[in-house]
């Protein structure tokens, strides 16, 4: 679905239905005319919206403190590679610069954090941000400023109802994860199910769609029971003995972080997996592989991503993350999302021969390429990269005690993703 | 209830100010006021003295609403405003001064009186209470000269309260009572700690500034409270021991014995 | 959903003990904080993060192969009592006889040092629960399978316990914290030097809390967060208890484990609200906590307050000059953008600060003038957002409309609240702000959940159905805001020039306005009488004022300016409310900023908006990865050495020079005008 120049055009000049709040620049260009354009380009003094500089500077907004501070330095790291590569890279002939900042967890800090690249520092592009709600605010922020924005959260509204031309996403959505849990677990590891989610939109969206794409794979699923506990409950003894007490075959746990890791790992204590096998869409995370040691043996999860996946680009990436000052391990899903989403983007400023963001929007939306993931693509119809995913399972590894993954099943790219029409995007 | 002379006589033959009856008020195990029955007279200077823990100062807070009895009552001008909040006492005409200074430091001389000041003129509408300047109200501000003239602390407005001395403060603390307005005056012990010299004066300002208004005192100078009184009333654990003249008080046996333990008087 | 499921009286005895493992850690936690408050009137907000440090040294210790969870669960709290010493004898000494606001500043301020501390020596990746060896695995009692370590941790909850109440009854120690608690002056009477005990009450507390760590390190995992996710719920159980009182810290405690248990389990819908309703319906009734002295709160003995009012060295008029040269200023700032400064330093940073400065304004009416100390306004600055966003979302794009339905929710809201919580005093008013507060942003996370439970109910009823009125954590946005009434120019739109932006000017108005109402509110009748009240209520009573409805009045009007300054935010933030504007660090950070400048002055709490953002700019923008921890250190020298704030910076350094000669001038009447 090829969406030509003149479609967007019409959009930033028609101000009261469709700019977004605060589109500045639209403004100016609705307003000045195209005499008056360069006396405006030259007052707002800043590249974007059409800006004709030869570099990319690449802004990268992770929660470097606040509640995903222990996931940002993967996200910052990974950015920080794919921004060092194409430096060096003679295929990208185009000139680029990462500019770094903390966006705290938190979307007033975040937008004033993007505010500062883009204005101070001449960021044209921006990378980061993990919780969704920040990944929305942002979302505005690149309509408004008319920079691209890669999100590195996986709600699947970023893509979905919240969606806009500037965005393109290569982190893989939870709709997508979904496809690849929901089958395996329901004719595999059981159709009793409990639902155990933590009370947030991550965790309602988990509830919903696993249910769903559960139902359609096996008619006989029986949904024993659902909780919710606050985000970020560090006790969930209540909960465990609800499950416990109940004829459950799998829990299906919608958390990620300490809530995921605390849920777990108080869960396998009290016996749970005795008898029960617990499955969650992020159960594979090096974070929480990490924080649950032994106690992740023979859990369920969903992959987003393995260092280990064995191909020529992934191979190289792997290497050189490894070898990085910064780091001291295998990249893991966030520092993927930060390297992906600059090199796919970089595609598409290649195949544009432009550093122009009308252009690359243009060039990039459907371009196929070759990714860390296989063949990819940033879909045209909401701009979501067509990632594959794997049901997985955490073994015991050969040696120390950080539980490994076993891929069990994947589903391919265009598989994994729900049809545009579905999403509640219309570009 | 103990003996006493004359309790039940009205002072100056009018209705009586203020009543208590029966106010008791307890503290756990502990009844700092029992079943107390006083009955103050127009324009009477009485004076409640007793030994320390007899129960003067929770007297004044039942009265004046800083506590609530345990139970019994407080009559002022024939309304029952046991269960009133101090500021409503205040309104119906109570006003009294605190044993420790309590006066507003952070702020001027001025500014402290001006604030009772206001607070004895009540019908300003809400908007002006709220957004018309405080020095721009010439009624106002008559009054507070007036009272900072009458307890002598006339350009000294400018002080900052705190940093005035002892004396002065226990000055101010009456014209803040002063300049309320108010029909009972009670004052907790308003010479405390200050000199022979300062007492004179202080009480030479009460009897001038307030003299004819119905006038509550606790005070431990016997000699003064003699001197000042139209009538006495001793108390000892939370009980009325005696009520009458001064001269009667002081030959009062059970008064002497009790609290004066055969007597300084 | 609503439906009870059955109940077994296992499953209820089940959950029992689930409720007093939970409880259990709360005691250790809050007995600690109820003690220092009680002795010491110290606030302690940094409590959270030595129970954190307690659950770090446990873990460097078992990794580290020192010793196992044993020797942690005794080495860890005596290495963190010693640092809780320290802790009082190099921050908090200095300010005893200070009104408990000021460890509010200087405990925020060594939160943010222990955080990017932590987060400097063990990184922020969560590290795995410790080995607690013989104690991991199930048991089987009564023919439930529990994990043993739920009844080690009561077991060890009830010894530490008995062991504390033991050392508070039997020594010496403990006879001069439990008088010291109920009247210091008293211990002084007796020729005590209670002052001397303060270190080892410190330390104490803060043995009981590492103890809660290590004890909280056995069955969950330890990560940077730790310490600010248990500090409310410690707040809670000591306010709920009574302060000062440990046998209210542990039936608190007790009580709030085991109701959180039993209504997660039976009435899952009210997770995460229930809590704070105790709070506040415990307050209302018994205003004194479950166990705390009805006569402890003796409102003479608060403190000194600090206001910095009367400590500037200008007179009226160049003050007056100075604070419209200011405005000037601050109007033909934008002229500089592109030849100064680039927009982000006008557009953004400057904006950003007019609206906390706005936001602190409306904290000083209530907390510099009137003496409370609103620990819960964020609340709101949220609704305002909340109310500003949907009114443009359901309604009208009007920004004019859009934020006057900010400010009348906010004040609403304020008017409720200020009328529930105004009958309780001093700590306990903060906390039940806090709670107000905090309940809210709970509820704007559950909306979603609560929306589908609700809505199906009332559409069977034929009513109509709540629209999404918070998105929950993915924040609620509105399409356009205009300056027209349906539509025209959006508000972030309007340029008047290149990148001078007429949102600007409306912000720059909106909030010198609100601040030349509140100094004529200030100037006003109105304005003395609540100074009155903060010098001294008692006595602001008996000259005749109803103080509780002026109180009332002060907190409408200060919620209606937190609602505005709200609002503006959230045009700020795309047009967007997200629970991050309900975050209760932000009612921390407002009181921060108060401080900072100087409150009771109106200007300065603007003032010290200025300057704490400036600051955190500058950290940021130079790429400081610990600057929350170089902030924290800022405070803590501030509120050390300059308590009055930024503003009385002049007058401190006049008194330098002055002192010289002549002994220091005891200080200038406090007769506040601009």
């Amino acid at each position: 679905m090829a969406r030509g120049t003149s479609n967007r055009k019409q959009r930033t000049t028609d101000q009261g239905s469709s700019s977004r709040f605060g589109s500045r620049r639209t403004f100016l260009q609705a307003t000045a005319g195209a005499g008056a354009l360069g006396l405006a380009g030259c007052l707002s003094n800043i590249g974007g919206g059409g800006g004709g500089s030869d570099t990319i500077t690449y802004g990268v907004v992770s929660p470097m403190s606040g509640a995903y501070s222990s996931l940002a330095p993967g996200q910052r790291n990974g950015a920080k590679l794919a921004i060092e590569t194409l430096k060096e890279d003679d295929e990208f002939d185009f000139e680029i610069e990462g500019v770094y900042a903390d966006g705290q967890t938190e979307d007033t800090a975040s937008v004033q954090a993007a505010e500062r690249l883009v204005q101070e520092d001449g960021a044209n592009f921006i990378m980061g941000c993990i919780s969704s709600s920040v990944a929305l605010a942002m979302n505005e922020f690149a309509a408004e400023e008319q920079v691209i924005y890669n999100p590195g959260a996986a709600a699947v509204p970023i893509t979905g109802s919240g969606c806009n031309e500037y965005v393109f996403r290569a982190e893989t959505n939870t709709a997508q994860i979904a496809e690849a849990v929901s089958e395996y677990t329901v004719n595999n590891l059981g159709t009793e199910v409990w639902f155990h989610i933590a009370d947030y939109a991550y965790g309602t969206s988990v509830r919903n769609r696993v249910e769903a794409r559960m139902r359609q794979a096996n008619s006989d699923l029986n949904v024993v029971g659902s909780t919710a506990s606050e985000l970020g409950s560090s006790n969930f003894d209540t909960y465990i003995s609800q499950i416990d007490n109940s004829d459950a075959e799998v829990v299906v746990v919608g958390m990620t972080g300490g809530d995921l890791i605390n849920f777990t790992a108080q869960a396998v204590e009290a016996g749970l997996t005795e008898d029960k096998d617990i499955m969650a869409p992020t159960m594979t995370f090096q974070v929480v592989r990490g924080a649950l040691g032994s106690a992740a043996y023979g859990l369920y999860g969903g992959v987003r991503y393995v260092s280990t996946l064995d191909n020529p680009l992934n191979n190289t990436f792997r290497e050189a993350y490894m070898n990085m000052d910064e780091t001291s391990g295998p990249p893991d899903n966030f520092a993927r999302v930060g390297y992906q989403s600059i090199m796919m983007t970089a595609e598409g400023i290649k195949e544009a021969g432009s550093t122009n963001v009308d252009d690359v929007i243009d060039a990039l939306a459907g371009l196929e390429m070759d990714s860390i993931l296989g063949n990819n693509q940033f879909r045209a119809c909401d701009h979501q990269a067509l990632n594959p995913t794997w049901m997985g399972r955490c073994v015991e590894p050969s040696s120390g005690e950080v539980a490994d993954v076993e891929l069990l099943k994947k589903v391919e790219g265009p598989d994994a993703m729900i049809p545009c029409e579905e999403t509640e995007c219309s570009l | 209830m103990a003996t006493a002379d004359d309790t039940t006589a009205t002072f100056g033959g009018g209705e009586p100010v203020l009543e208590t009856k029966g106010l008791t008020r307890r503290f756990g195990e502990l009844v700092a006021v029992d079943d107390l029955d006083i009955e103050v007279g127009q324009g009477e200077f009485r004076s409640i003295i007793g030994p320390n823990g007899a129960g003067k100062t929770t007297l004044f807070n039942l009265i004046s609403g800083a506590l609530l009895p345990s139970e019994g009552s407080v009559v002022f001008e024939g309304e029952d405003v046991s269960q009133l909040r101090p500021h409503q006492r205040v309104h119906r005409g109570i006003g009294r001064s605190f044993q420790i200074t309590n006066v507003f430091g952070g702020l001027t001389v001025r500014e402290n009186v001006r604030l009772a000041a206001q607070a004895a003129i009540r019908e300003r509408s809400p908007f002006e209470n709220a957004f018309r300047h405080k020095d721009s109200f010439g009624d106002l501000n008559d009054r507070t000269d007036d009272v900072l003239a009458r307890i002598g602390l006339d350009g000294r407005g400018h002080e900052q309260a705190s940093t005035l001395a002892y004396g002065d403060r226990r000055r101010l603390e009456i014209g803040l009572v002063l300049a309320t307005d108010p029909q009972l005056v009670m004052l907790d012990e308003p010479t405390a700690g200050m000199s022979a010299e300062e007492t004179r004066a202080t009480m030479e300002l009460i009897g001038d500034v307030l003299g004819d208004r119905t006038v509550l005192l606790i005070e431990h100078d016997i000699e003064l409270v003699m001197n000042a009184s139209d009538r006495i009333t001793v108390l000892n654990r939370g009980e009325e021991l005696a009520t009458g003249p001064p001269a009667a008080v002081a030959e009062n046996e059970q008064v002497q014995q009790a609290y004066l333990g055969g007597g300084v008087l | 959903m609503l439906e009870l499921p059955l109940v077994t009286a296992g499953e209820t005895l089940d959950q029992f003990i689930n409720g007093l493992t939970v409880g259990m850690v709360y005691v250790l936690l809050a007995a600690g904080l109820s003690i220092i408050f009680g002795v010491m009137d110290v606030i302690n907000f940094a409590h959270g993060e030595l129970l954190a440090l307690g659950a770090y040294f446990a873990v460097a210790i078992t990794t580290a192969g020192i010793g196992n969870f044993w020797v942690a669960l005794l080495v860890a709290p005596l290495a963190v009592a010693i640092i809780g010493g320290a802790m009082e004898r190099l921050t908090i000494r200095p300010l005893y006889g200070r009104d408990p606001l000021y460890h509010i500043l200087l405990t925020f301020g060594l939160v943010l040092i222990f955080v990017d501390a932590i987060e400097l020596i063990w990184g922020t990746q969560p590290f795995r629960p410790l080995d607690t060896g013989v104690l991991s695995g199930t048991i089987t009692i009564l023919g439930f399978q529990k994990t043993l370590y739920s009844y080690f941790v009561i077991v060890m909850g009830a010894v530490v316990a008995a062991g504390a109440w033991l050392v508070l009854e039997r020594t010496r120690f403990g006879l001069v914290v439990r008088a010291g608690s109920m009247d210091r002056d008293m211990v002084r009477h007796l020729g005590i030097d209670i002052d001397r005990y303060y270190t080892l009450v410190f330390a104490f507390g803060a043995f009981l809390a590492a103890v809660g760590g290590v004890v909280f390190a056995g069955r969950q995992s330890v990560g940077p967060g730790m310490g600010g996710s248990v500090i409310i719920p410690a707040f809670i159980v000591v306010v709920l208890g009574g302060l000062g009182s440990f046998r209210g810290a542990v039936a608190g405690g007790l009580l709030v484990g085991v109701v959180q248990s039993f209504v997660r389990w039976q009435v899952p819908f009210l997770e995460g609200l229930v809590v704070f309703l105790l709070m506040i319906g415990v307050l209302l009734i018994r205003p004194q906590g479950l166990f705390g002295s009805p006569e402890w709160h003796d409102p003479g003995e608060g403190g000194e307050l600090l206001t910095a009012a009367g400590s500037g060295v200008l007179s009226t008029r160049r003050r007056r000059l100075l604070g419209g040269g200011m405005v000037a200023v601050l109007a033909i700032a934008p002229l500089g953008i592109g030849v100064l400064y680039n927009s982000y330093v006008v557009n953004t940073i400057v904006v950003d600060i007019l609206i906390w400065g706005l936001f602190a304004l409306s904290l000083d009416l209530v907390m510099g003038y009137t003496g409370l100390v609103s620990l819960g306004h964020v609340l709101f600055y949220g609704l305002g957002a909340y109310a500003t966003v949907l009114f443009a979302v359901y309604l009208l794009p009007s920004i004019w409309l859009a934020l006057v339905a900010g400010i009348l929710v906010a004040a609403l809201i304020a008017w409720v609240v200020g009328y529930l919580s105004i009958r309780v005093s001093g700590v306990y008013f903060s906390m039940i702000t806090l709670a107000f507060a905090e309940l809210f942003a709970s509820l704007a996370l559950k909306m979603p959940g609560l929306r589908a439970q609700i809505n199906p109910t009332l559409d069977s009823l034929g009513l109509p159905t709540i629209p999404p009125l918070t998105n929950g954590d993915n924040g609620i946005g509105a399409d356009a805001i205009t300056y027209g009434l349906t539509g025209g120019p959006e508000f972030g739109d309007v340029s008047l020039l290149g990148e001078i932006h007429l949102y600007y000017y409306v912000i720059l108005a909106l909030v010198v306005g609100s601040y030349l109402v509140s100094r004529r509110l200030i100037d006003a009748p109105f304005g003395s009488v609540l100074q009155a009240i903060r010098e001294s209520e008692q006595r602001a009573s008996f000259l005749g004022y109803d103080t509780t409805m002026y109180k009332r009045r002060a907190f409408v009007v200060s919620g209606a300016l937190a609602g505005l300054a709200g609002g503006l935010r959230a045009t700020q933030n795309l047009g967007r409310a997200s629970p991050g504007f309900l975050d209760w660090l932000l009612s921390g950070e407002v009181i921060v900023m108060t401080l900072l400048g100087g409150m009771g002055t109106l200007y300065g709490p603007m003032i010290g908006a200025a300057g704490y953002l400036s600051l955190e700019e500058l950290l940021l923008s130079n790429g400081i990865d610990q600057w929350q921890g170089v902030l924290g250190i800022v405070f803590v020298l501030f509120v050390i050495f300059v308590p009055r704030g930024i503003v009385s910076i002049p007058s401190l350094v006049k008194q330098r020079m002055d002192s010289s000669s002549e002994a220091p001038p005891e200080g200038e009447p406090a007769e506040v005008s601009d």
